[in-house]
């Protein structure tokens, strides 16, 4: 299982499961939602995932309990 | 007739008021713009999510009649994740006549999702399509008169920073208002009109599938063209160079204030003031009244006109015009969102989040909105850990001036010096408050909007109301701290308050028994702390000690209140206590370990 903290960045991912965080669903971060990685900072830093149109930084310790696939 | 409201506030009022309608929509889509449009009321405005924590109400006249406009803090659903939401929610309940919700075309998808959740409500609507410059130069083509039939309401297209298309907002609003009910209704069944609306076209089902299904419809994407500012906003959200360049903005910022200042200060409003204003009161007052202690509380060496325009108009106007200046550009451009996800990984270390980083830089301006601005926080922790960090080692922009023109007119080192300082102690802060609260801390989550040059307009506007709030705010306990100062001072009762202080002031903290009036002032204002240290001939430890002791001592008076209205008096006294307690401990293990060396 991968989530999308360790993925690599610049490709789309599929995300397979989310933590059951009202935010995040209210931000379109859903199961089955395709989103696409751009940037992860060093040294415990965020990552940094578009949605629809929207940029959004996820913190470590959220976006490790994102699990993702590749999107084909 | 205009009032700010506080989320604590009991609501009944608002909720029973007849003729509302209510201004909503996702945080950071420009719903303050439209409020201050649509009011003529300044609001102040932000390019980041959370600048609405707290609700304003406005007058709109519409069709002859007066309603009252509210503008409800941003929202991302209506399902009450933070304070702000539930607000809206609570709103949402008690009935209006009319909601304005305000989409962003940039962001179609999840504004729907919202405007499908409000519009269950079964309250007429009208929608605002802002930002539609920005989608349009990004690529993004909106079908409106297809979108207006999927929501079954008017539809207008805005770019509110230039003010376009309020006009037409309006006239629908006057529409739906003379429709009744059904005229901005989301859907026409017989159902939705007698209340007992089953159908399911918008309130069935899952939001997020009929608002993807909606965005399908009516958007169509193409290559878009990428401005400068763009590529910039992309550069400065990339691990590299973007840290390099959130750095330098921020070395830029500091720059810009403090050499400014300083400039400002010497070039133009000191000789201002010591040449022009002074001699002027003096040469009044001297004519008809007869030199003792009347003329000297007046205009003798602490007198109230010397002191105040001296501190007022040299020492600390210039620092915070230029603070203003800086911060509200870096507020609008969407600076602020970008340098939180670069130090996310610094401020997770010391137990907090990067987007803490944006209410710590608001209270470099002032604690007051910095600790009500720390309601955008999910956890109550991650509150009382920021406003303790900032009531400790953040000086306002008026304490800032006068550290700076005490510290940096002996020597830039001990103006380093103190800054170093004061990040090892929110460093510490930090660690400690994490430590002995109570909770959890919930991580980074924040929306990185499109990089934007602010309207000039409004930043302008924004900056007026900023000086003049501060000019309002400021004066009043600054000239009751002045006049306290004269009283002190020319009646000899400051001697005697000196003699008894003096164990602490020259045992302990090595300064001159004359310091003592620094402590009583410093009291009403933080800057008085550090200011009456200016007159006094300090060698270069007594400075330091003197702009430690002012820098973490006690929370001014406005502080204090907002912290027993936000936490309660136990946490607004501890806070007080533990400033003003480690005040002494660190001026004096500093005082101390200084005499070692010299």
């Amino acid at each position: 299982m991968n989530n999308i903290y360790e993925v690599k960045n610049n490709k789309p991912y599929i995300i397979q499961e989310v933590p059951d965080l009202k935010l995040l669903n209210s931000l379109g971060i859903r199961k089955n939602v395709q989103v696409f990685k751009k940037h992860s900072y060093r040294l415990g830093g965020p990552v940094v995932i578009k949605v629809d149109m929207s940029e959004i930084a996820l913190g470590k310790d959220i976006a490790e309990k994102i699990v993702v696939r590749e999107a084909m | 007739m205009t009032s700010c409201h506080d989320l604590n506030e009991d609501f009944s009022s608002i909720r029973k008021k007849q003729n509302k309608i209510l201004l909503m929509g996702n945080p950071n889509v420009g719903k303050s713009v439209f409020f201050s449009y649509l009011t003529g009321i300044n609001v102040l405005s932000s390019n980041f999510a959370g600048t609405t924590v707290s609700y304003m109400e406005g007058k709109i006249d519409i069709n002859g009649k007066t309603y009252i406009l509210v503008d409800v803090p941003g929202i991302y659903s209506m399902e009450a994740v933070s304070d702000a939401e539930a607000v809206a929610t609570r709103m949402l309940e008690g009935g209006a006549d009319a909601v304005i919700c305000v989409l962003d075309a940039t962001n179609l998808e999840r504004n729907i999702k919202l405007a499908l959740e409000i519009s269950q409500y079964q309250i007429p609507m009208v929608y605002a399509l802002n930002m539609m410059d920005v989608a349009e130069r990004h690529g993004t083509q909106i079908n409106v008169p297809l979108l207006e039939q999927e929501l079954g309401a008017p539809v207008i297209p805005t770019i509110a920073v230039k003010g376009e298309g309020f006009a037409e907002l309006k006239n629908a609003l006057g529409t739906v208002l003379q429709g009744g009910r059904e005229a901005g209704l989301s859907c026409h069944c017989p159902g939705c009109k007698d209340g007992s609306c089953q159908c399911s076209r918008l309130s069935g089902g899952d939001p997020w599938e009929r608002a993807g299904e909606i965005t399908r419809k009516v958007r169509k994407t193409s290559q878009g063209k990428q401005s400068f500012l763009d590529l910039l906003g992309e550069q400065m959200i990339k691990p590299f160079p973007g840290i390099f360049i959130s750095l330098a903005i921020m070395v830029l910022a500091l720059g810009v204030i403090v050499g400014g200042g300083k400039a400002l200060r010497a070039a133009l409003l000191l000789p201002l003031v010591s040449q022009v204003i002074v001699p002027f009161f003096r040469g009044i007052f001297a004519s008809f009244i007869p030199e003792g202690v009347l003329l000297n509380v007046l205009i003798g060496e602490y007198g109230i006109f010397v002191i105040s325009f001296e501190w007022i108009i040299a020492l600390i106007l210039p620092y915070v015009f230029l603070f203003y200046v800086v911060f509200s550009f870096l507020e609008d451009s969407g600076y602020l969102p970008r340098a939180s996800v670069m130090f996310d990984n610094i401020m997770r270390k010391i137990g907090l989040q990067g987007g803490s980083l944006i209410t710590i830089t608001m209270g470099f301006g002032c604690a007051v909105p910095a600790i009500i601005g720390s309601r955008a926080a999910t956890t109550k922790k991650e509150r009382l850990m920021v406003s303790a960090a900032v009531c400790f080692a953040v000086p306002c922009i008026s304490q800032t001036g006068a550290l700076i023109s005490l510290l940096g007119s002996h020597s830039m080192w001990l103006l380093a010096a103190m800054f170093l300082l004061a990040i090892s102690i929110l460093v510490m802060v930090s660690l400690v408050t994490n430590k002995i609260l109570k909770g959890q801390l919930e991580p980074l989550i924040i929306e990185v909007p499109n990089l934007l040059l602010p309207s000039r307009k409004a930043y302008f506007k924004k900056l007026w109301i900023r000086m003049r709030h501060f000019l309002m705010e400021a004066e009043v306990p600054m000239l009751i701290a002045i006049v306290i100062a004269a009283v002190l001072k020319e009646t000899g009762l400051l001697d005697f308050l000196a003699v008894f202080l003096e164990p602490l002031i020259s045992g302990w903290l090595g300064m001159p028994k004359e310091a003592v009036i620094a402590l009583v002032l410093g009291i009403v204002r933080r800057e008085m702390a550090a200011a009456p240290l200016l007159a006094l001939d300090l060698n270069p430890l007594q400075i330091f000690v003197g702009a430690t002791v002012a820098l973490l001592y006690l929370p001014c008076l406005s502080v204090f209140g907002i912290l027993t209205k936000e936490f309660g008096v136990k946490t607004a006294v501890t806070i007080a206590l533990s400033t003003t307690a480690t005040a002494f401990l660190i001026g004096g293990i500093i005082n101390k370990m200084g005499l070692l060396f010299i």
